[in-house]
């Protein structure tokens, strides 16, 4: 966001994404139809693509409002802010009834794609999640190793590539390789490493 | 941590893998109380006899693939049917997705039984659970023996995944090994 300077007037605007929950309405359901009925963008994912809006309410319903954090992706111009995508974090699995691990997953309609728009929402999302859980030490995140757009997206905001993992994930009844990604702080100085460690002996 | 020694020709340990039951309270007692065992794992060493019954019952016989890691005669007075170890291969949220444990007593370390343990699991794992097509296993990154022993038996190092795991009150760095159902065998 660009912040305004005296009288100068403010540069050609930066795009701006925020973050925000959803609600019932009508309006929010048909926003979410805009990426969950693309084949382009469910390609990627476990579900296939909605045919009706009603599955897109009863989903916001039953899934997004009861879940730990999820928030609708807002973008582009005008007040409010269209909601273009979606980005969910959630947390676990826990080890030994312990919490310390989350992973992230985001969708972000077709018009909107090549602009920073997932960046964005991923980094803010990294941001709101490691801030609000200070139990949290590691966030991940998984992208098909056919989506380099994905990769990219995550690389851009601060995540660490930490490897392929095979036929890892079933989507739509084939198990698909997918690269690992991930954010860790350091539990005792509440700082992110930066990189992987050097390999062991 | 011992070494492994290298194998020899006529030395590979028979090992076999046969199902658990209440039986070997006793024999799992003995390995699954020695914190050395347990000391990579997410769980602490069991103290009572009462608490690994109550594991065999609960969470052994019903699980999908759980294995006792048996010896056929190696002639130091144990009979072929004790277990030593165990291996298990538990399916995940993901169908083609299943992860290896495998522990073993102190007394058998360095002599190649957990890489026969594994190899055996592995093969008929991928027969007996339908859809498992990715069998992983995850190890401490300052674990070097069980590395070996999933390296020997032919998994794939793909990552280290960075304060993934909790052993003992401490997150820890794990590297991720896989085997794919379509990979080749190994030996």
């Amino acid at each position: 966001m660009e912040v305004q300077q005296g009288g100068a007037p403010a540069p050609a605007a930066e795009l701006v994404v925020s973050l925000r929950e959803f609600t019932l309405s009508d309006a929010d359901a048909e926003a979410f139809m805009s990426w969950a009925s693309d084949p382009r963008v469910v390609r990627f994912q476990r579900r296939d693509a909605y045919e009706h809006v009603d599955q897109a309410r009863r989903y916001i319903a039953d899934h997004v409002l009861p879940h730990p954090w999820y928030r609708a992706i807002c973008a582009g111009a005008g007040a409010p802010l269209p909601v273009v995508g979606s980005i969910s974090v959630k947390p676990g699995p826990a080890e030994d009834g312990r919490l310390f691990r989350a992973s992230v997953g985001y969708r972000v309609a077709h018009a909107h794609w090549g602009r920073g728009v997932a960046t964005r929402a991923v980094r803010a999302a990294a941001e709101a999640v490691f801030a609000a859980w200070p139990w949290l030490l590691r966030l991940e995140a998984v992208a098909d190793v056919e989506n380099p757009a994905s990769q990219r997206v995550l690389e851009k905001a601060g995540f660490v590539r930490e490897g392929v993992l095979r036929k890892y994930i079933l989507l739509k009844g084939r198990p698909r390789d997918m690269v690992m990604f991930s954010i860790v702080v350091d539990a005792d100085t509440d700082r992110r490493r930066q990189q992987n460690k050097p390999d062991g002996p | 941590m011992e070494q492994e020694a290298p194998a020899q020709p006529g030395s590979v340990p028979a090992v076999t893998l046969r199902r658990f039951e209440l039986a070997d309270v006793d024999a799992m007692m003995e390995w699954a109380s020695d914190p050395e065992v347990t000391a990579f794992m997410t769980w602490d060493a069991y103290t009572s006899r009462e608490a690994v019954l109550a594991f065999l019952r609960d969470a052994v016989l019903p699980h999908p693939w759980f294995r006792a890691v048996c010896l056929g005669g190696v002639g130091d007075g144990h009979g072929p049917h004790r277990p030593e170890g165990a291996v298990s291969v538990t399916p995940t949220d993901d169908a083609c997705r299943a992860e290896l444990c495998v522990l073993l007593a102190r007394a058998h370390w360095g002599k190649g039984v957990a890489t026969a343990a594994v190899k055996r699991a592995v093969a008929a794992a991928f027969g007996d659970l339908p859809g498992v097509e990715r069998v992983e296993a995850v190890v401490d990154v300052d674990h070097a023996a069980a590395r070996r022993v999933l390296e020997k038996a032919g998994f794939q190092r793909e990552a280290v995944l960075r304060s993934y795991c909790v052993v003992k009150g401490r997150v820890r760095d794990m590297v991720v090994y896989s085997v794919i159902s379509t990979d080749p065998l190994v030996e």
